[in-house]
């Protein structure tokens, strides 16, 4: 193999590592904060401090941990009652699908619909496309760049959107509170689905979409 | 703006890292995408630093208000009950659940707060050239909380408690509800307006007085 007189040693190597036209590949690091570019040399970026690497370290690997973690606790979430209702001293904890159930039974379609679709599908959908992301990243060789970075975008908007159990708990456990009638109190589950709800969001903030791009010039 | 001057390109795209010569004037409403990647990089404004620091300012005002009335009434059986905003934290408190309060806490109100207050002294402290605070410290903070900030999610789930509960008791909404709808609209509307490259811009300006 002959490789061409590098013109900076530091620079060396990096054409096949980076994809073409990126910043990486120029030997510039952008910083994920504040958008500079920086020689990727430098360990901090220039411009605002924070510390710089051309693509986010052990990206995958961060972002796979944070995940099983979160389906671990995504376990307890839905064992667990969420909240537990106590009307004239009768005390019934409810789950998050004991919640769907309830109102199936009560023919109310359009919400049992609406808390399945934001507390099931959600977050499941959410933590299997970052599971899809990071295999793709990792192990698969022909990959859609576009639509795994659409993919990605669509994870990251609808993380926060998971908190809305956790809220419409708080709200009726602040609430309902009616002494000697009926009071709501909360349910381990609340701290181990918004511990869910964490630990999914800063798996998507971890995983970095540029190692997708990458990807495609290895042939 | 204040990037290597030995490269054509000054600026690269945050989700495939394409290197992009970045114009100096975006057409007002119109929004500059990544050619490879679609990643929206920017969105033009006619007067963004007016609109931005009157709004901000605004939405604080305005949820000072969402904390001092009282947010929710719920009656059954003769029963009353008025809550405020801080409730929603500081039952979960008062029950032992601190991690989920101060979740709650830090997404709904907290955060939120932080991330305009932030915006509004680094426009006023680029504008008026003073140097009381680092902007550059101010502008880590702002583009890290913004992810964390969950103003209409939350308006959302209380629209969702109350479908739950609107057939067991009477429940009103109160000034405080309609106040916070106020600020999560002006909270969205200077998120969709301030992208961060606008705001690194904003910094760097400030730099070169
Ligand atoms: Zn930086
Ligand atoms: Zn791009």
């Amino acid at each position: 193999m002959v490789s061409p007189t590098p013109i900076d040693s530091s620079k060396e190597n990096t054409t096949d590592k980076y994809a073409q036209g990126s910043a990486a590949e120029a030997g510039l690091t952008n910083c994920r904060l504040c958008h500079h570019l920086t020689d990727s040399r430098e360990q901090h970026c220039q411009y605002c401090n924070a510390q710089i690497s051309p693509r986010v370290q052990r990206s995958v690997q961060i972002t796979l941990s944070l995940l099983i973690t979160s389906f671990l606790l995504y376990i307890p979430a839905n064992i667990y009652p969420i909240m537990t209702t106590e009307v004239l001293g009768d005390r019934s904890p409810s789950t998050i699908i004991g919640g769907v159930v309830l109102f199936l039974s009560h023919g109310s379609y359009f919400i049992a619909a609406v808390i399945f679709i934001a507390s099931i599908i959600v977050p499941l959908a959410k933590m299997f496309a970052l599971a899809w992301l990071c295999y793709a990243a990792t192990c698969r060789q022909n990959i859609d760049k576009y639509e795994l970075t659409r993919l990605y975008r669509i994870t990251e908007f609808i993380g926060k959107w998971s908190m809305v159990d956790v809220y419409v708990v708080a709200i009726l456990v602040a609430l309902i509170q009616l002494t000697g009638l009926m009071s709501i109190q909360v349910g381990i589950a609340a701290s181990a689905f918004a511990g869910v709800v964490l630990l999914t969001m800063l798996s998507a903030l971890m995983f970095d979409t540029r190692i997708l791009w990458d990807k495609a010039i290895k042939k | 703006m204040a990037h290597s001057d030995d490269c054509q390109y000054n600026y690269a795209c945050a989700e495939c890292d394409l290197l992009i010569d970045m114009p100096a004037h975006i057409p007002h409403r119109t929004a500059l995408v990544c050619p490879r990647c679609n990643h929206t990089l920017a969105v033009g404004h006619r007067n963004p630093k007016h609109h931005v620091v009157a709004v901000s300012i605004t939405a604080i005002i305005v949820m000072v208000i969402a904390l001092s009335f009282s947010f929710i009434s719920f009656s059954a059986n003769g029963q009353q009950r008025d809550i405020n905003l801080f409730q929603a934290s500081s039952e979960l408190f008062a029950q032992g659940y601190y991690f989920v309060a101060l979740l709650v806490l830090s997404f709904i109100i907290i955060l939120p707060i932080l991330y305009l207050l932030c915006l509004s002294l680094i426009i006023v402290n680029t504008q008026y050239k003073l140097h009381f605070i680092s902007t550059h410290l101010l502008g880590r903070i702002a583009s890290s909380i913004l992810p964390w900030a969950m103003t209409e999610v939350f308006l959302i789930s209380v629209l969702v408690a109350l479908i739950k509960i609107v057939s067991m008791a009477d429940v009103t909404l109160e000034i405080s509800f309609w106040a916070y709808v106020i600020f999560a609209t002006l909270f969205t509307y200077v998120a969709s307006i301030v992208d961060s490259h606008r705001l690194w811009q904003w910094i760097a300006q400030g730099d070169k007085w």
